[in-house]
């Protein structure tokens, strides 16, 4: 039997004697998310400081009319101005800018992006950082779709949705399948935003992305493949608005289908 | 070259071949040829009904299969909790 298939073999891959001496920087788009940052916070700290990693967290808030800022100084005063990074924009100027901003002030070599809302769980993060350490990958990215990680991770749990209805999930299927079909991007989960790039990567990808909303997360996935950037995926479980109503409506369907139409003849 | 361009490429290829053989400008070898005029015309027609059937097992299998996770909500819910009560301690506003 091949001794590098044993379950004991496959168990041991990502973990190491020596700490991780890495420093994992996450950019937070927020834009009225006064309830949530706090808590996002929290969890990604007791996240982190669980599993002995260097870490800290980039707010990027686009000048919130609702009080993000004021909480996230309280934050940085009890959690560390190092940990802590608040660098706010004038206006409303978009996902893609932010995270341009946000990478401008990053000391880590790795970055997370996520969603503030709860809809990404940070305690997916430490097996996203296993599974880039196991097979030296430049991007992973969590999949909504799938049970079983690409490559193998041994303690990966199956993926999943909460509170989505069947039209919902019919919706998502035949955007992701759109998708597949004309792009082959070769993960599972294309619109997804919870992901770990290594900071070169992404610093290279974001320069050439143009698109925006859904499409713009679908277009760094689809040049990163393109360029030869290493992707792996994890199944994250993805618990959808848990304040407030999800909209999905015919603008965002018609857009969605230009922005593919624009990758297949760019990309 | 941009995935467009490559469609374009391979499928203008095809195609070209499709006619030359449907023309009889090219013959097909080891098959019988009353049996290459039966089968041509109609091969556009199933690969575009092949292509719908399987769309739409992908799809429904998709669906069948999309996972519901519950008990991640919950979990999640209790962790709000405790957040809350965690940061209330540290002097930082939650509502």
């Amino acid at each position: 039997m091949n001794p590098f298939a044993s379950p004991v073999s496959l168990n041991m891959q990502g973990q190491y004697n020596t700490s991780n001496t890495h420093k994992y920087s996450v950019i937070l788009p927020t834009y009225n998310e006064r309830k949530n940052l706090p808590i996002i916070v929290w969890l990604l700290a007791k996240v982190f400081e669980e599993h002995q990693l260097a870490w800290e967290i980039i707010v990027v808030d686009d000048a919130s009319p609702d009080g993000t800022q004021e909480v996230a100084i309280e934050l940085a005063r009890a959690y560390g101005e190092d940990k802590i990074l608040l660098r706010p924009r004038a206006g409303k100027l978009g996902l893609g800018t932010a995270y341009v901003h946000g990478l401008n002030f990053c000391t880590g070599d790795f970055v997370i992006i996520m969603d503030a809302d709860f809809s990404h769980h940070p305690k997916f993060i430490p097996q996203f950082i296993r599974l880039q350490q196991a097979h030296n990958l430049d991007i992973v990215t969590g999949t909504r779709y799938r049970s079983k990680s690409t490559p193998y991770l041994s303690d990966s749990q199956p993926g999943g949705v909460h509170g989505w209805d069947l039209k919902r999930k019919l919706v998502s299927r035949g955007a992701n399948f759109l998708a597949a079909t004309m792009l082959n991007p070769g993960v599972s989960d294309l619109t997804g935003s919870f992901r770990l790039y290594r900071l070169p990567v992404l610093k290279h990808i974001i320069t050439l992305t143009q698109s925006r909303g859904y499409v713009f997360q679908m277009e760094m996935m689809v040049r990163a493949r393109a360029l030869g950037y290493t992707v792996g995926e994890v199944p994250i479980t993805f618990v959808d608005r848990i304040f407030g109503e999800s909209k999905l409506g015919a603008d965002e369907v018609v857009g969605y289908a230009k922005g593919v139409w624009q990758l297949f003849k760019s990309v | 070259m941009a995935r467009l361009h490559r469609v374009l490429l391979y499928s203008s290829i095809f195609v070209s071949l499709y006619l030359l053989v449907l023309f009889q400008v090219l013959p097909v070898p080891l098959i019988d040829a009353g049996t290459v005029q039966d089968i041509l015309p109609v091969l556009p027609w199933w690969l575009l009904v092949s292509f719908g059937s399987y769309s739409l097992w992908t799809l429904g299998w998709g669906v069948f299969t999309f996972r519901d996770c519950p008990e991640a909500y919950q979990e999640l819910l209790q962790e709000i909790n405790e957040a809350k009560n965690d940061l209330r301690s540290r002097a930082v506003t939650v509502d």
